[in-house]
């Protein structure tokens, strides 16, 4: 079943099957836990959250739909959603003061645990290809969890401007890495 | 397309990384629900998205993978499917996950013998609230159902998760197993029954809680589906407690009046 693509394996989930279930968690555990520790940084809070999304894909993989996006995407999404509603809902204005800082350095800093170490090579060059101020607007926004208009103000810049950087800049990244969507 | 339309959809870029407030995402969404090239847009960019978080990819503790993969097998799935959910599978998966898990020894009780294991309370704690959370079939709408479904399937990942979850196995007067997995610092436990004995038409298994301060019905059993009655949520234990099954008439009862088939003190 290893080689089995995502979509397929979430599509046997849906129907209650615990072994695609454990195929599927072999797929994306690094990539959720990943992501979620990114954007919430305390590691015992990222495992729990961590933990509730991969729950989230048994639960709804009935609500996945390939039409909409590829699976990967639907698990990134549930991913990093969740792990935006933690940090949004109980992190103190300190950690979050921490976290700036500490959110502006993945560009530079994209690897820690080498896993996929092409793919990190591949996004830190498409993050590199990107005006300063979009690749300040993604990365604070995607890996530190800000929303558009704090990012704006941590950036000093007018809403209006981050919203439409942060559009084009997705859409400069998904051009760079050769996504099809 | 109109100006407000057009600023909607500007949204599309801090939409796809969730850097956007309930209010933008609620109109967002609205939006999104008239265009189809909106949706078109939002998941190429998603496609994106997908690939940062890719690249910050790193391997979550082994334990992780038990934790998951045991409250899902415990958690039945939504929403409901043509075919069922392979309770019958996930079963034995369950159990099997659990009879594995270091420091969540399987204890079985005899009939005879009681356990002692006292609730990790500590002296003087709030009291909890005399019923029990109840979750289960009831006459409630479909939509209550759903979100209880939902509500519950949270409530056995927590109890299942919990650090300082044990597990007890045992067998039922008149047959069948059953499992509890509990919790002292949640106060909760997760109750599941395997091949109980089918009872009488209008008849049915209900769980108690038995302490000093009286009998309290935690829930009617729902059926039994591919031979395996729950899981369900105890929430609201108390020092002293002891777990009861008896056969009551459907409509439940307010105090046990039928012979214990499990006796389990908590």
């Amino acid at each position: 079943m290893p080689g089995t693509a995502l979509a397929e394996l979430i599509r046997q989930v849906a129907r209650g099957d615990a072994d695609a279930f454990d195929a599927v968690y072999d797929q994306v555990a690094a990539t959720v836990f990943g992501i979620v520790r990114r954007v919430i940084r305390d590691p015992a809070q990222s495992e729990e959250v961590t933990q509730d999304v991969l729950l989230e894909v048994w639960l709804s993989a009935a609500r996945f739909d390939p039409g909409r996006g590829s699976a990967a995407a639907w698990v990134t999404t549930l991913a990093h959603r969740r792990a935006v509603d933690r940090v949004r809902s109980v992190q103190k204005e300190a950690d979050r003061e921490r976290r700036v800082a500490a959110a502006v350095i993945p560009y530079d800093e994209v690897a820690e645990a080498v896993e996929s170490s092409l793919e990190r090579e591949r996004v830190r060059r498409c993050l590199g290809s990107l005006t300063e101020l979009q690749r300040e607007s993604v990365t604070l926004a995607y890996y530190g969890g800000y929303t558009y208009s704090q990012v704006a103000s941590l950036l000093g810049v007018p809403d209006g401007t981050i919203k439409t950087r942060m559009r084009d800049a997705l859409i400069r990244l998904r051009d760079c890495l050769g996504v099809s969507a | 397309m109109s100006r407000p339309e057009r600023e909607a959809h500007t949204l599309a870029g801090p939409y796809a990384m969730d850097a956007i407030s309930e209010p933008d995402r609620v109109r967002f969404e609205r939006h999104l629900a008239g265009c189809d090239e909106c949706r078109r847009e939002v998941a190429g960019l998603r496609e994106a998205t997908a690939r940062l978080a890719a690249a910050t990819a790193a391997s979550p503790p082994p334990a992780l993978k038990e934790r998951v993969m045991a409250a899902a097998a415990a958690t039945r799935q939504q929403p409901p499917l043509a075919e069922p959910p392979a309770a019958s599978r996930s079963w034995p998966a369950f159990r099997s996950w659990l009879a594995s898990r270091p420091g969540l020894a399987s204890r079985p009780w005899s009939a005879r013998r009681r356990f002692r294991v006292r609730l990790a309370l500590a002296a003087g704690a709030a009291v909890v609230t005399g019923a029990a959370v109840l979750f289960g079939v009831s006459n409630g709408s479909m939509q209550d159902q759903l979100s209880r479904d939902q509500a519950s399937s949270q409530q056995v990942a927590a109890v299942l998760t919990a650090r300082d979850a044990t597990m007890r196995t045992g067998a039922v007067r008149g047959g069948g197993t059953v499992t509890i997995v509990m919790s002292h610092s949640r106060r909760e436990l997760v109750f599941t029954a395997a091949d109980l004995r089918s009872l009488p038409a209008a008849w049915g298994y209900e769980l108690w809680l038995a302490g000093p301060g009286g009998d309290r019905p935690v829930i009617m059993l729902p059926a039994a589906r591919h031979g395996m009655a729950g899981p369900v949520v105890a929430a609201g234990l108390r020092p002293g407690d002891h777990l009861v099954l008896t056969a009551e008439p459907s409509g439940g009862a307010s105090r046990p009046t039928t012979p214990m088939m499990i006796d389990v003190v908590l």
